[in-house]
């Protein structure tokens, strides 16, 4: 903790900020709300101070200074929009467009290209230059990854991701000069887990993820902040989407959990998830499955429960939420809680070597430790474990793929709680439409123990709602508690009820999660 | 080839162009094997080693072909890129090979002012190629360098591992049958 | 003598024995009383007498920056455990600087002296001699020398008897002008692209593989060991307050006798031009000098009668940089030399920074479509503009050196580039 003693004072064009020794200006600025353009500079990456785009006047200095690795010294009186800064900004967007193809209208990066952004900004995209331009063209640099070299500033923040966070140094500036460009070894393709978090690093549009090329443009996807569903790692993502369909992830920043990136397969996992057949109805079995309004629905599932159909066991998914998992729980208690299971899909682990908090875990699911906090046991067959049950049957979020002939035969009812109708699910005597992650608010609890919220990204199909919304109104019904309004609502209920989540709420788990109980404990023995 | 044992300190810097060299030439063996691992005595990291090693390379073979890249990153334990990375950066490293002779002018502002591109273009001539080429023969390779550090003495014109210094249009032919 | 021309007016104590082939072999050498200087200071000073005795001679970097030497050496940590590293620059590549060359070829072991006395005041391990790879005809003698050196324990373990060791090695650059600059030289010898380091950290803290590191310029150091054999007074003798001792000049471009010349600093550099170089070609005059290298501004014929001391060359308008004079007489083009500058520094630049990487190649493309006649009035302003916006602002003041002659030029011989524009036009008209 820098006591007051410790913290020095800046003035930024006019506003005063105290800051701790070691800031950069860059860093004091933001502060104050002054948001200076960078192009070398990333947070998540080493600092060279090359592209002097961040050039700001320093009172007693000769010279304009690099602002994103200067530090602040006590009484520091730093303009950043005087004459010479101004000038000196303009002057780089000047020169990096000597080289360059202007051919903003077709590029990938439009609309978030940060050449772009300060050409507008100090207004000038038609130049002096008349010469004629180098030029370079495109080149793969890995099988969905492509480098157009006339676009590129050489700002090396994808050298310095490849060198020191995937410490796989396999992207490199060759040639020096105005000749440099970036490149793998001519013509040799790299493949890494984390490539392409490349493509979220390059400030302008050199370096293209080839799916998307051309697909959509930046501007027209919608943003919402979502929790990677992928694997147990629980990466922050934010989803782009459009015509309510998943565009694309990026990663949101969080220390705690994937710094600044995330995987490739999280980015693949996510697109399009929740599109194609969906279940959008609630249904009953009368002669067949029949689509019905809630009122009957949720009746059917009350009459079921309170006519002791026999003790619970369910098939969950480790990919739904905390707040589904529970009210699951809850409805199943109702019957008698004789068992709940789950599987884990596993696949190859991929750390990240700079960062190594971070990995493609290993577990593919995003929420196995929240079913287990809820009860619920992993199993290689969780089919196996209840194929030949005899009470209430429940089945949240499988499609029940696989399932064996004959699965929810004999249960005294068989519920089915999903998003997707397969011939196994056929088989329910009810059938409750839910809703993905991303159609709803919520949180997953990932591998650390860390309980992370998601926003709802898309509209959910047809008569689809969240679990929690079906599920409590259906204990409301059977006089076993309210009614929730929201997901936060339904929280704080099962914060009340399970010790690891005591005293979190949404409000307290903010943008940046918060550790359950013994995980809390944990990291304080650690640390 | 230099059979005697060079002494470590010394051993990472031999000139890098002679007339006799050969492409296919073993690569660290024998004198060379010796002089790779001295030269990894001299220094605290191995990655320090990469500029002897690709010049030994380059003073065995004439120039530094993709294979010798991927040898060098292999011992150094480094990737193929960064070695890339490192040839393309110092012009002292041939990317394809070269005449026998490899006879690089100085066009740089002190040779210029005495003339230096009437002796590019008289080597050019007499050997009959173009900057970069190869003269028929397999004999010259003729280019323009920058300043070759001996400015007093212009046009300075360095052919492989020596330096001709005053060089003049008149003395380019004896330059030139001083070589065969 | 000097070389290849000499003297008397010359002040020879670097140049003493230039141009005698028996100087360069250490039997040689210590005939010529060579080697007392590291007896003595390894034998009977302390790192703190050296360091102060450098100091008080004043002697300053000659490599361009004219950093105090002592004073640079006393920057580096004196209790740490950590090995030192002494680098010494042989990268001599800016145009019209070869006096290193002389230093070299002729006298290795007075640079070998200068190297181990130097080792020693800053307490390093290891020294590097980094030459550049294109010196071939000069790598030979050093490595002899220093082979030789090994041989008679002037290098090794336990150097005649004092206690202190120290390993040298030479290290060849592969071509890269920007390797010269010392934070450049640091990363190209540790096998990475010679391209400029943000200070701080400066070397002294953290330099060659992380650890403290002095680099000196190969003429800083040969002139130690005469500092330390007859003391600060003595070589203060020569030269102004603030420019002591002597100074090699390397001369080259339109002069009768060009060449390298030791001079006292205060020394005239008209008289350099005139006596030393016998002056402009028969029949010719000058029309502009460079006297310290291509990255200092050019001086116009009327500006030669100054001292070439640091101050005196700064007071008339341009530095002592390197000591690279090139002296340009009246059949220059000036838009033709200054682009042959620019199209170096493009050429050299090693391309991190924004302003130096585009600006030299824009600026190189602009004067070479002047001097092919396609140049326009416009251009005179655009060029003052892009050298305005590339000087001060980038990592390494190679950008400020490729503006140099283009603003110096623009200022003092437009006439040049007025004519050249003039003509084109005239000869578009026409077509
Ligand atoms: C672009 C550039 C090139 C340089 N080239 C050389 C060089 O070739 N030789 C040299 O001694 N110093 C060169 N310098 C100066 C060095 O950075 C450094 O100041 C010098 O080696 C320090 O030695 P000194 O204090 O003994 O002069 C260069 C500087 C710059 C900016
Ligand atoms: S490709 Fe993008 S990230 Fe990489 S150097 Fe070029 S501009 Fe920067
Ligand atoms: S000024 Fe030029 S040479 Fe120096 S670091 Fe920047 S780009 Fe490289
Ligand atoms: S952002 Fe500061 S120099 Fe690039
Ligand atoms: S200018 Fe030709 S050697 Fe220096």
């Amino acid at each position: 903790m820098a006591d007051a003693s410790s913290t020095q004072k800046v003035t930024i064009d006019g506003h005063e900020v105290m800051v701790p020794p070691g800031t950069t200006i860059l860093d004091a600025a933001e502060r104050v709300g002054v948001v200076l353009p960078r192009y070398c500079y990333h947070p998540g990456l080493s600092a060279p101070a090359l592209c002097r785009m961040c050039l700001v006047e320093v009172e007693g200095a000769p010279k304009l200074l690099p602002s994103c690795v200067q530090q602040v010294q006590d009484d520091m009186v730093v303009h950043t929009t005087s004459a010479d800064a101004r000038k000196a900004r303009r002057a780089v967007i000047e020169f990096l467009l000597v080289n360059h193809p202007l051919d903003c209208p077709i590029c990938d990066a439009a609309g978030q290209c940060e050449l772009q952004d300060y050409a507008f900004e100090t207004g000038q995209l038609h130049t002096r230059v008349t010469d004629p331009k180098m030029v370079l063209g495109r080149d793969n640099v890995t099988p969905e990854i492509v480098y157009f070299g006339d676009r590129c500033i050489l700002c090396t923040r994808c050298v310095r991701f490849m060198d020191e966070v995937a410490q796989e140094p396999v992207l490199q500036v060759v040639q020096r000069g105005h000749k440099g460009y970036i490149d793998t070894m001519t013509g040799d393709l790299f493949e890494h887990a984390f490539s392409m978090n490349i493509v979220d690093v390059c400030p302008v549009g050199a370096l293209v993820n080839e799916d998307f090329l051309f697909k959509a443009r930046a501007w027209d996807l919608d943003q919402a902040p979502s929790i990677c569903p992928g694997c147990s790692q629980g990466c922050n993502i934010s989803l782009g989407t459009k015509e309510n369909q998943i565009r694309r992830a990026k990663p949101r920043p969080n220390m705690e959990v994937n710094s600044y990136w995330m995987c490739d397969e999280g980015r693949k996992t996510v697109v399009n998830w929740g599109s194609g057949d969906r279940l959008e109805v609630p249904m009953l079995k009368g002669d067949s499955l029949l689509p019905v309004d809630w009122q009957r629905a949720l009746s059917a599932l009350t009459e079921a429960l309170r006519g002791e159909p026999g003790a619970a066991r369910g098939v969950a998914s480790a990919g739904a939420s905390n707040e589904a998992l529970y009210i699951l729980r809850r409805l199943m208690e109702v019957a008698g809680f004789d068992g709940g299971y789950f599987a884990v899909p596993m696949a190859e682990e991929h750390v990240l070597a700079g960062f190594p908090k971070l990995a493609l875990r290993s577990e593919r699911v995003p929420n196995a430790r929240g079913a287990e906090l809820f009860g619920f046991e992993r199993s290689d067959d969780p089919y196996a474990e209840v194929a030949s049950h005899t009470g209430a049957l429940f089945v949240l979020d499988d499609p029940l793929d696989g399932a064996p002939e004959g699965f929810g035969a004999s249960a005294a009812i068989f519920v089915y709680l999903g998003t997707r109708l397969s011939p196994a699910a056929r088989r329910a005597d009810i059938v409750i439409p839910v809703t993905t992650f991303a159609e709803m608010e919520g949180t997953f609890t990932n591998f650390q123990g860390r309980v992370q919220r998601f926003a709802p990204a898309l509209q959910p199909p047809g008569l689809a709602r969240p679990l929690w919304m079906s599920g409590s109104a259906t204990l409301e019904r059977l006089g076993t508690g309210s009614a929730y309004r929201s997901a936060a609502e339904t929280f704080a209920a099962l914060a009340g009820d399970y010790e690891e989540f005591d005293g979190l709420t949404y409000e307290s788990i903010g943008p940046g999660g918060s550790l359950i109980a013994s995980a809390r404990t944990q990291t304080a023995r650690a640390g | 080839m230099s059979e005697r044992k060079l002494h470590p300190a010394v051993a990472g810097a031999q000139p890098m162009y002679r007339a006799e060299n050969d492409p296919d030439a073993p690569l660290f063996e024998g004198a060379y094997k010796q002089r790779f691992d001295d030269i990894l005595t001299r220094y605290p990291d191995k990655r320090a080693a990469i500029l002897p090693v690709l010049a030994m390379c380059q003073e065995l073979r004439g120039w530094i072909s993709s294979e010798t890249i991927e040898r060098v990153a292999e011992l150094l334990d480094l990737t193929p890129a960064y070695v890339l990375s490192i040839t393309s950066f110092y012009t002292m490293f041939r990317p394809q090979p070269v005449g026998k002779y490899l006879i690089q002018v100085c066009t740089s502002i002190g040779c210029d002012l005495c003339g230096a591109e009437n002796v590019v273009e008289k080597l050019l001539a007499a050997t009959g190629t173009r900057t970069g080429e190869i003269s028929e023969d397999g004999l010259y390779t003729v280019i323009e360098v920058e300043c070759l550090g001996a400015c007093g003495f212009a046009t300075v014109v360095q052919v492989n591992e020596r330096v001709y210094e005053s060089v003049k249009t008149e003395t380019v032919t004896r330059l030139l049958e001083e070589l065969r | 003598m000097a070389y290849p021309h000499s003297h008397p007016r010359e002040t020879r104590i670097l140049s003493e024995h230039f141009g005698e082939i028996e100087a360069t072999t250490l039997d040689g050498w210590i005939e010529r009383g060579g080697y007392k200087a590291v007896e003595k200071a390894l034998g009977s000073m302390s790192r703190e007498q050296v360091i102060e005795v450098v100091k008080e001679s004043g002697l300053r970097g000659r490599g361009g920056a004219g950093f105090p030497t002592g004073l640079k050496w006393s920057f580096m940590p004196k209790d740490d455990t950590l090995p030192h590293y002494l680098v010494c620059n042989a990268d001599e590549s800016e145009p019209g600087t070869f006096k290193d060359r002389e230093i070299m070829r002729w006298t290795p072991h007075q640079l070998l002296e200068g190297c181990i006395i130097g080792s020693y005041a800053i307490g390093a391990s290891h020294c590097y001699i980094y030459i550049r790879g294109e010196f071939v005809d000069v790598i030979p003698v050093v490595n002899q020398a220093v082979v030789d050196a090994y041989s008679r324990g002037y290098l090794g373990r336990d150097i005649l008897g004092s206690g202190y060791s120290l390993e040298l090695t030479v290290h060849l650059g592969a071509g890269a002008y920007i390797a010269g600059e010392e934070t450049g030289m640091l990363n190209s010898l540790e096998g990475r692209r010679a391209e400029p380091r943000i200070k701080p950290p400066f070397p002294a803290a953290k330099g060659a593989f992380g650890m403290p590191t002095t680099v000196n310029n190969v003429e800083s150091l040969a002139v130690v060991p005469h500092i330390v054999t007859n003391g600060g007074d003595w070589y203060r003798q020569w030269g102004t307050e603030k420019s002591s001792g002597t100074k090699l000049f390397s001369c080259c471009g339109h002069l009768q006798k060009p060449g390298t010349y030791e001079i006292a600093m205060d020394f005239n550099l008209k008289d350099l031009l005139y006596d030393l170089c016998g002056g402009p070609p028969e029949g010719r005059e000058f029309k502009a000098v460079i006297p310290g290298g291509s990255s200092v501004p050019i001086l116009a014929a009327d500006e030669l009668d100054a001292e070439c001391s640091y101050e005196g060359l700064e007071a008339a308008g341009s530095m002592v940089g390197s000591g690279g004079l090139i002296a340009m007489d009246d059949s220059t083009n000036m838009v033709h030399a200054v682009r042959r500058m620019v199209e170096f520094y493009a050429h050299e630049s090693c391309g991190q920074c924004t302003q130096c990487r585009e600006g030299t190649y824009w600026a190189a493309k602009i004067l070479r479509r002047i001097e092919r006649g396609g140049g326009r009035e416009e251009d005179i302003p655009l060029l003052l503009d892009i050298s305005a916006n590339m000087a001060g602002k980038t990592i390494c003041v190679l950008s400020d050196s490729a503006a140099a002659p283009i603003v110096s030029s623009i200022q003092k011989f437009q006439d040049d580039y007025m004519a050249l524009i003039a003509k084109g036009q005239h000869a578009a008209v026409g077509t």
